[in-house]
């Protein structure tokens, strides 16, 4: 197949080379801008298409009468506006002035959004006609145009269009007028602006339109605009509401909070919620006492948003009504509340919550110390390692899970000790739940300090140990649990076991569990224990983001003969359908002979996406197996299929 | 490197009721449950949405949008009739009836007074253009990346959405992961000290070009609309191997043939967290330098982005990196965070991968209710793109650029000017 742009012996071929020839492509082709306007003239239009790309960069008005040529051409007209659009002069213009007696039907509107571009003042008259014209498209484009364009004389043409002619071009007329009067406003026009707004809102026009002409009108009144701006708050219309909520935003100062807070009063419940999320992003912290006084008291729909909104209007003076709320018993305030106390801003803030964590008692201190955590409030750690042995069990809770989210590898030592002097079942739960964050956060270097576990005397420690071992990864740990599957206890050696098969695959030297795993494969102690290394080093080795494809096949082949019973082939079947590789398929394919596990094999060939990328050859040889061998109808169809397909 | 726990999805959304979840959740400043967002939510109060673009990624977007409560989908379109046949069942299997209406034309769906929102996942050439349509026919939009293919386009999107009061989120999903969110509370909250040097990675600064190809035999219509795909890009003649949205004039211009599919395709996700964590949502680089290898850029703050593909921790796709004078973080896609110290780390419960888009949608869906901007706003969209594109014009140029986040021009650049913008195929406009 041609392919007209790569084969460019211009410009283009360096363009897509990448960025270090980009030079070289701008200064191409050799001839300039003499040799595109020679291309745009003569070539075919796939090369005049990216001469006038090339154009658009370094072309002058040299280049304007052979590019306006192409203009009338419906294939070349968007090719020679980019062009046309960006080489600057009034030569251009006067093109496109020009180029639009030439065009018929879409191209006039591809004109006219160009003119609308280069804002050609002198493209009025001859824009107003076209705000006559019988297609409504085209009066569209003249009017974004004219508005583009922007002025007196515009504006004037425009806002006389608003009240004529359909509703589809009062509508065209009323967006030119909108975009007109955010010139005027740009400009520093505030009274253009306003007139023009008010003239679109109180038009017959699409609805959209008199919503943009509201917000318009709001926007640019500044203060002046409250009134019309509450009159947008108490619509009935949802969408007039929704401009007043977004408009309430904009406009700055104090008086427009005054306006919202005063409206809050009396405004329903539901508006409330949306009035004081509009407090909220306006960020005055003027509405704080009020923002305070909804989050005490009321409605606890209000209540809530009030407490969520004193996140970004709110300092360390709010600190105990939010602690307050966050103990309410209504559980929604009280999440609000924590979620608030976990985000709100400033330092001040962090220095207030440790003097209230130093002072607390009961179930706010319980909250604090997961504030702790959750805004890392670093001086907080010794109150919180005290507080792992408060008498409240819901403050050792949060205690231990603090310590879990924020401690390093002593701390491991200190939750390890814990869990061997606690009989109580709920705080062991937590700790091992804190030390497996932590641990797996920390790594290796915890290894000594959470090893007393795992030589306790009770075999349930010796359990958790197993699994905070594995949280830590690295060899010592790996030998540690290596070694419990000599356990005394069967419940302890069938966890080892179990540990080992989930061993995380993260780091290299998590590699060395394939050792172990094999060695239980080929010399299990009981039969469960085979089906679970072999899962597990199936798992391992397809999971494993450093093993080259070449290595996963030497390793699943060095193994798979060990697989025998049905569930373990099925893990092999299920490790190698995620496998890329052609050498792994293969192996697939040699399931497809064994009747007990044929089916899986066969369905994993049929819906592999590599079945696609591989050789003719071997997908024919693997589909044909499927074929011949496979006894499930439906994969068999499948199989034929695919076959039929590649023939 | 520290490590993190493991916490897959499912355990994080049971984990979410808790306190050490919150942060993913906010900024939700009207709680779920005042909005009638908890589940039962009355018909009434229901968001009703058009889909626009239902292939790819777009399926994706668009199954995330069906498992909200709150949603209620009225009409999907697409240039593929294929595509608008699945969707349709899709939805009307979710609604229980028949009612959701297929079209090929995004205006006709537009059109519809009933619709209040819409998502857009066409391919980039229609982003931005779509979702300026979806502003002017009042609709709120959540709108994939990158939403448009020069800096002209991104301006003429956040006044867009400013003029109208709509509501739009762009697709940059990163923007709404707990671990890209924690790094960057990090970074604006202080944590690092004073923040110096941000990185993004780009992917590779080349990008294939889409050309004019040989001709082949249109599609009938009915199957595949081919004038209504090329939309606003240039006309050229059907061939195959343009039919991949995806891939169909990414970036557009000159700009866009070079950089479109590298600074553009990753930076609209990862220079906009870079712009996100320097607090740079309604600004971008001033000074865009092409270093060889990477590209050097100044925020007006006067802390430096770097766009660089190597070096990196091995923590997955689209990773960033903030850097400060007392410490350091980097995350990405795997949901692993690395920082210069433990205690930086202190807190964080929860990890992510996979860079899933519900999180972002629901916060969309929200602002569509209480009327707030989202986290990827049409202005943090518009300014997040500019830097992009800001850097392919560098880099086209291969020469230092200098840009006026004021003026919106470069300075005393003509050739850098000229490469703003790009015309549009007739009829489109934005």
């Amino acid at each position: 197949m041609l392919r007209y742009m790569v084969g460019m012996a211009a410009g283009l071929a360096m363009v897509c080379a990448g960025p270090a020839r980009a030079d070289d492509a701008l200064k191409a082709p050799p001839g300039g801008e003499a040799a595109l306007i020679e291309v745009i003239k003569s070539a075919p239009k796939p090369e005049k298409a990216i001469a006038c790309k090339q154009l658009a960069v370094i072309g002058s008005k040299a280049a304007v009468p052979a590019l306006a040529a192409l203009l009338p051409d419906p294939e070349m007209n968007s090719w020679c506006r980019i062009a046309l659009e960006a080489i600057p002069g009034p030569e251009a213009d006067a093109a496109l002035r020009d180029g639009l007696g030439a065009v018929k039907g879409k191209q006039v509107i591809g004109v006219i959004n160009s003119i609308g571009v280069r804002k050609d003042a002198k493209a009025v008259e001859v824009l107003t006609a076209k705000m006559k014209d019988s297609d409504v498209e085209v009066v569209g484009a003249a009017a974004a145009a004219l508005g583009h364009i922007g002025g007196d004389s515009a504006a004037t043409v425009l806002v006389g269009a608003l009240a004529g002619g359909s509703v589809e071009t009062r509508s065209a007329a009323a967006q030119g007028c909108i975009y007109c009067a955010e010139g005027f406003q740009t400009a520093g026009n505030r009274d253009s602006a306003i007139k023009l707004y008010d003239a679109v809102r109180k038009a017959e026009v699409a609805k959209q339109r008199v919503q943009e002409g509201t917000r318009g009108a709001i926007v640019s009144r500044g203060v002046e605009g409250i009134p019309l701006l509450i009159e947008q708050l108490r619509s009935p219309d949802r969408a007039f509401l929704r401009i007043g909520l977004r408009a309430a935003r904009e406009v700055p100062g104090k008086e427009v909070n005054d306006a919202l807070v005063a409206e809050l009063a009396k405004t329903t419940i539901d508006r409330q919620a949306l009035l004081i999320a509009v407090l909220a992003d306006r960020g005055d912290a003027a509405a704080l006492p009020t923002l305070v006084a909804a989050a005490k008291a009321g409605p606890a729909d209000v209540r809530i948003a009030a407490i969520a909104a004193l996140e970004a209007l709110g300092n360390a003076s709010v600190i105990p009504t939010l602690l307050g709320a966050a103990v309410d018993k209504d559980a929604n305030i009280a999440q609000a509340a924590r979620s608030t106390l976990a985000r709100l801003p400033g330092k001040d803030v962090e220095a207030e919550l440790l003097a209230q964590l130093s002072s607390s008692t009961g179930p706010q201190r319980g909250v604090l110390v997961d504030l702790a955590a959750e805004r890392r409030i670093e001086g907080a750690f010794p109150i919180i390692l005290k507080s792992a042995e408060d008498a409240d069990p819901g403050v050792r809770a949060s205690a231990i899970d603090t310590i879990g989210a924020m401690g390093d590898e002593k701390q491991a030592g200190y939750l390890a000790a814990m869990a061997q002097k606690t009989q109580d079942q709920k705080d062991r739960a937590n700790i091992e739940k804190a030390l497996n964050l932590l641990t797996g956060r920390v790594g290796p270097v915890c290894v000594q300090y959470v090893m007393p576990l795992a030589k306790d005397n009770d075999p349930s420690l010796r359990e958790m140990g197993l699994h905070v071992l594995k949280g830590c990864g690295g060899p010592e740990a790996l030998a540690a649990v290596v070694a419990a599957v000599q356990d005394k206890d069967d419940a302890v050696k069938d966890e080892a076991v179990r540990t080992l098969s989930t061993w995380p695959n993260r780091w290299p030297e998590d590699a060395a569990i394939l050792e172990p795993l094999t060695a239980l494969a080929k010399a299990p102690k009981k039969e469960a224990h085979k089906v679970l290394a072999l899962r597990g080093y199936f798992q391992f080795v397809q999971g494993s983001k450093k093993l080259s494809e070449k290595d996963k096949l030497a390793k699943m082949n060095a193994v798979l003969p060990l697989a025998t019973r049905l569930e373990e082939k099925r893990s092999a079947i299920a490790a190698l359908r995620e496998m890329g590789g052609t050498g792994t398929f293969d192996l697939l394919v040699s399931f497809v002979a064994d009747a007990t596990v044929s089916d899986e094999a066969s369905s994993a060939i049929v819906n592999s996406k590599l079945l696609a990328k591989l050789p003719k050859a071997q997908k024919q040889k693997a589909l044909k197996a499927v074929v011949d061998q496979c006894k499930n109808d439906g994969i068999r169809k499948q199989a034929e299929d695919a076959l039929k397909a590649i023939r | 490197m520290s490590r993190k726990t493991n916490l897959n999805r499912r355990k994080f959304l049971k984990k979410a009721v808790g306190v050490g979840a919150m942060a993913v959740a906010a900024p939700m400043i009207v709680p779920s449950r005042v909005l009638g967002l908890d589940g039962q939510t009355p018909p009434s109060e229901k968001i009703t949405l058009g889909a626009i673009g239902i292939g790819n990624r777009g399926s994706y977007d668009f199954r995330c949008f069906l498992a909200e409560n709150d949603v209620q989908c009225l009409a999907v379109c697409d240039v593929r009739q294929t595509r608008l046949e699945a969707a349709k069942n899709a939805a009307d299997t979710r609604n229980g009836n028949k009612e959701c209406t297929t079209y090929k034309d995004l205006r006709e769906l537009l059109g519809r007074p009933d619709i209040d929102a819409v998502m857009i996942a066409t391919g980039p050439n229609w982003h931005c253009t779509a979702a300026i349509l979806a502003s002017r026919a009042g609709k709120d939009v959540y709108c994939e990346k990158p939403c448009t293919k020069n800096i002209v386009q991104s301006l003429a999107l956040a006044d867009a959405f400013r003029r109208s009061g709509g509501v739009f989120q762009a697709g940059t999903q990163r923007r709404s992961l707990p671990h890209f969110m924690y790094a960057i509370d990090l970074a604006r909250k202080g944590k690092l000290g004073k923040l110096h040097t941000v990185h993004a990675r780009p992917m590779g600064l080349t990008a294939k070009m889409s050309g004019w190809e040989a001709p082949e035999p249109e599609p009938k219509k009915e199957e595949f609309d081919w004038d209504q795909y090329l939309g606003p890009a240039a006309y050229r003649p059907y061939n195959k191997a343009l039919s991949n949205g995806f891939h169909f004039e990414k970036g557009g211009a000159f700009v866009g043939a070079l950089g479109g599919g590298g600074c553009l395709e990753w930076g609209s996700h990862c220079v906009d967290l870079c712009q996100w964590a320097t607090d740079s949502d309604g600004t971008a680089c001033t000074v865009y330098e092409p270093t060889g290898k990477e590209l050097h850029a100044v925020y007006p703050s006067g802390v430096k982005l770097v766009l660089r593909d190597d070096g990196w921790l091995p923590l997955g796709s689209c990773p960033v990196r903030f850097e400060g004078e007392t410490g350091w973080v980097e995350t990405a896609d795997d949901g692993d965070i690395a920082a210069s110290s433990p205690a930086l780390l202190a807190g964080r419960h929860q990890k992510i991968g996979g860079y899933p888009a519900n999180f972002h949608i629901r916060n969309f869906l929200d602002c569509v209710k209480t009327r707030s901007q989202p986290r990827a706003s049409a202005e943090a969209a518009c300014w997040s793109h500019i830097t992009c594109h800001a850097a392919n014009i560098a880099l086209f140029l291969n020469r230092k650029v200098t840009f006026d986040p004021k003026t919106t021009m470069f300075a005393n650049d003509e050739q850098a000017n000229r490469l703003r913008s790009e015309a549009l195929r007739e009829p489109w406009r934005i």
